[in-house]
């Protein structure tokens, strides 16, 4: 494999990482909103029985500050499709939901109900990276057609579920976020090289921990892991974790914490005097509902979105597709959308979508291998770019975003500023198909890691 | 203190026939309703058995284990290694292997507590466990951290190989399937657990409960007597573990956490702890109770709060003791 040496401006050009302005100059804007399209009348008869969906997310604790949103989303998507007649024209939207806050063994036990009591449909939903690789193979072995609203984690396709037929995933991968963190923290500040880290004790933590370390080391020789700090998920003192960061002396503190835990985080840090001592870089700060992040939050630091979207990106009528999302949530729940009300509310249309154009081909209500057969390969406009299901591993692909915090008089919340965000084409950061997985070949703790470690040049 | 009606007069026979009657409809009951109500009573029928273990100690013995999500995790967990680690597919080598681990476990853990009584036996009980979860969530290249271990059922066999679950459509197969296999060790479990509570040892707990003192000048072993009921207490509520784990697919720290064993606390609580079949009752009922309320509610932890302070303010006795103090009183009225 070539190896050679190259500078880290031009290997950043080559994964295309583009701030701001020009990356949206190279996205085609959709022309006429695909929910406003006239469907077509539907093929066949279609029964009257109203769609059954169970939703799952955060809906108590810490974690609900995040995964709410979710479920306003979906509410949200049910409501326009069910003011349009149904989906096919015929079926209504009732949803059953579930709080994920009971752990992962009740949420077992929950699903279960779902499809076995409750007959439901589709299953949609998830938050935690902790929950999917426990819920995925449930579904496949009832046979329950589920897309995932987050829960990203690699090791659900890695190993829990290496063939999914039943389970899909919307939101991007897991190593793509610490990756994209690495990569905007290498193009801002490359002269970092003492990092110390604070991550949630569980697998999105120790995800987020070895995607930022194997990325952030091609492109920064010479770093070195100061500190680690392992808070327990939905833990609310911070204190010991970031006064053994900053008593490390890093130039730069990664952080995956999230949802409330953030929000406590932060505020904590501020008291110690946290952001003045060291960059900060957060793969999913700003993960939250937006409204969560208070003015005091410090500005100009890296405060992801997951990797997958923000409510200010593209801004204006850039990507109409996110004006017109917005402006509905807004009307809809006065708030503003997180990327799980993009992913939960584009899971039901994607889920329309399918069963229309499965439709088309057979008549009446599609069969669910048919729908199956339509959400693999898909193509899909949303407000956070075009989503591709790979057929592989039925994960959805989008570009992935990152940006830097900072305060405008529009909102009285810290936004991140759309004049610098920062994206990434996702192939250029994650596994192609059919690599290997972890086990087959190689031991790295997921298949992009291994790619990378593999494939990408060390910057000199 | 009166423990079960059966002690106090009614007859054995009387005893079994009504056993029988009720295994009778247990057996029955998956033919009538449906594959989620199935597994739903499996979850009940292994709750059960895991608060009859944790009964010996409250009710019989006079001791409340904070504990006891130990012993049931600990089980869970060997399960987990021996199909993980060793490749065996036989779930009856689980359960020998995971009851012999939580003997290990229980006899360790009860030496040290059973030197105590009342607060700090719970408090003991409680730290312990906690060691256990912690090492669970910590040593996550052993245990999966939170994560935890998939144990797919479709690995396992059944009576040494005779029943598998490959192929399509296997898991409405192993719902039936594992419901009758779970309710014969149930019946096995609450007949050597009867036996015991009914025999000089388990005599011999009510004495130390009732009065230490003069249990002990009576010439029982008491230290002795605790630690042999706090062994036996943990390998029931370790068969419990084991036999969960299947249904479950995979283990988790929750269930070694400290909110899992007040869950046990709570199931014998409201079925009554004074009684033999109370913390089956309370077992079943609990699972019941937790299940729909989480699917009812966002506010299920409120609605589960509610009702244990009900519970404790309006039914001291549980479900089964209040039940039979109603009976008792109809008794007196009509004669």
């Amino acid at each position: 494999m070539e190896q050679r040496n190259v500078d880290r401006r031009s290997f950043l050009n080559n994964l295309g990482v583009t701030v701001g302005a020009a990356a949206a100059a190279t996205a085609i804007p959709a022309m006429k909103p695909a929910s406003a399209q006239t469907p077509a009348a539907p093929k066949g008869k279609i029964p009257d029985a109203p769609l059954r969906l169970g939703h799952m997310t955060f809906l108590t604790g810490p974690a609900a500050v995040l995964g709410e949103p979710s479920l306003k989303g979906h509410l949200l998507a049910a409501e326009e499709i069910n003011a349009q007649g149904g989906i096919l024209g015929k079926r209504k939207i009732e949803t059953i939901t579930a709080d994920e806050a009971a752990g992962t063994d009740a949420n077992v036990k929950e699903l279960r109900r779902m499809k076995l009591s409750e007959k439901i449909d589709l299953f949609t939903g998830v938050i935690s990276s902790g929950n999917t690789p426990a819920l995925g193979p449930v579904a496949e072995e009832l046979g329950a057609l589920t897309i995932f609203v987050d829960g990203c984690t690699d090791f659900l396709w890695d190993k829990a579920v290496p063939n999914p037929k039943f389970a899909f995933r919307i939101t991007n991968i897991q190593s793509a976020d610490g990756v994209t963190c690495a990569l905007a923290a290498a193009q801002t500040w490359p002269q970092v090289k003492r990092i110390a880290h604070i991550h949630p004790d569980y697998s999105y933590g120790r995800n987020a921990f070895d995607h930022f370390n194997i990325a952030f080391s091609k492109l920064v020789p010479g770093t070195e892991v100061v500190s680690e700090g392992w808070p327990k998920l939905g833990t609310t003192d911070f204190t010991a974790h970031i006064t053994k960061a900053m008593s490390s002396n890093p130039d730069l503190i990664v952080s995956s914490v999230w949802g409330g835990d953030y929000v406590a985080m932060y505020k904590q840090a501020l008291r110690y005097g946290m952001f003045n001592s060291a960059k900060f870089a957060s793969t999913i700060a700003f993960g939250v509902a937006p409204h969560a992040i208070g003015k005091d939050h410090p500005e100009g630091v890296i405060a992801g979105v997951h990797a997958n979207y923000y409510f200010t990106f593209p801004p204006g009528n850039r990507w109409p597709a996110n004006q017109r999302f917005v402006e509905k949530y807004y009307k809809r729940w006065n708030e503003y959308p997180n990327f799980q009300s993009d992913g939960a509310y584009h899971t039901l249309y994607m889920y329309k979508t399918a069963v229309e154009k499965a439709n088309k081909l057979t008549g009446g209500w599609p069969e669910e291998e048919a729908i199956i057969n339509q959400l693999e390969g898909m193509y899909f406009e949303t407000a956070a770019g075009d989503l591709y299901i790979r057929p592989d591993n039925h994960q959805g692909y989008k570009d992935a975003v990152t940006g830097f915090s900072k305060n405008v008089a529009e909102y009285p919340f810290q936004i991140l500023d759309p004049a610098r965000m920062i994206t990434i084409p996702i192939r250029n950061i994650t596994a192609p198909p059919r690599w290997p997985k972890p086990g087959s070949g190689h031991n790295d703790p997921t298949a992009t890691y291994n790619w990378i470690k593999e494939t990408w040049p060390q910057v000199a | 203190m009166t423990m079960t009606m059966a002690a106090t007069g009614t007859s054995i026979w009387r005893t079994t026939i009504d056993s029988a009657l009720v295994l009778v409809i247990l057996a029955i009951l998956p033919q009538v309703v449906d594959p989620y109500q199935t597994v739903l009573l499996t979850y009940g029928l292994i709750m059960a058995i895991a608060a009859l273990g944790f009964n010996l100690l409250l009710g019989y013995t006079g001791l409340l284990s904070f504990g006891h999500s130990a012993y049931f995790g600990a089980g869970a967990y060997l399960v987990a290694f021996i199909t993980r680690d060793l490749g065996a597919h036989s779930m009856e080598l689980c359960i020998v292997g995971g009851m012999l681990g939580t003997l290990i476990i229980a006899a360790i853990f009860g030496f040290v507590c059973v030197r105590h009584t009342r607060i700090f036996f719970g408090i003991l009980t409680l730290a312990l466990s906690q060691v256990l979860w912690s090492l669970a969530f910590k040593f996550f290249w052993v245990t999966g951290g939170t994560d935890g271990i998939r144990v797919p059922y479709a690995s396992l066999t059944l009576l040494g190989g005779l029943v598998d679950f490959k192929g399509g459509g296997s898991f409405q197969r192993f719902i039936y399937a594992y419901y009758y296999y779970v309710l014969a060790l149930f019946a096995v479990s609450t007949t050597i657990m009867w036996v015991i509570a009914h025999s000089p040892f388990g005599k011999a707990l009510q004495a130390i409960r009732d009065n230490e003192t003069r249990a002990r000048f009576v010439g029982i072993s008491v230290r002795r007597y605790r630690w042999i009921a706090f062994m036996i207490s943990g390998i029931f509520t370790g068969l419990a573990g084991i036999l969960w784990v299947p249904l479950n697919g995979l283990t988790t720290p929750d269930i070694l956490y400290w909110p899992f064993s007040g869950e046990i606390v709570f199931m014998s609580v409201l079925g009554g702890f004074r009684s033999f079949t109370g913390p089956i009752v309370g077992a079943m009922a609990f699972n019941y109770l937790k299940t729909y309320a989480i699917a009812s509610t966002e506010y299920w932890q409120l609605l589960l709060g509610v009702v244990l302070v009900i519970l404790v303010m309006a039914l001291p006795a549980g479900i089964v003791g209040t039940a039979a103090q109603l009976a008792a009183k109809r008794g007196r009225s009509t004669k």
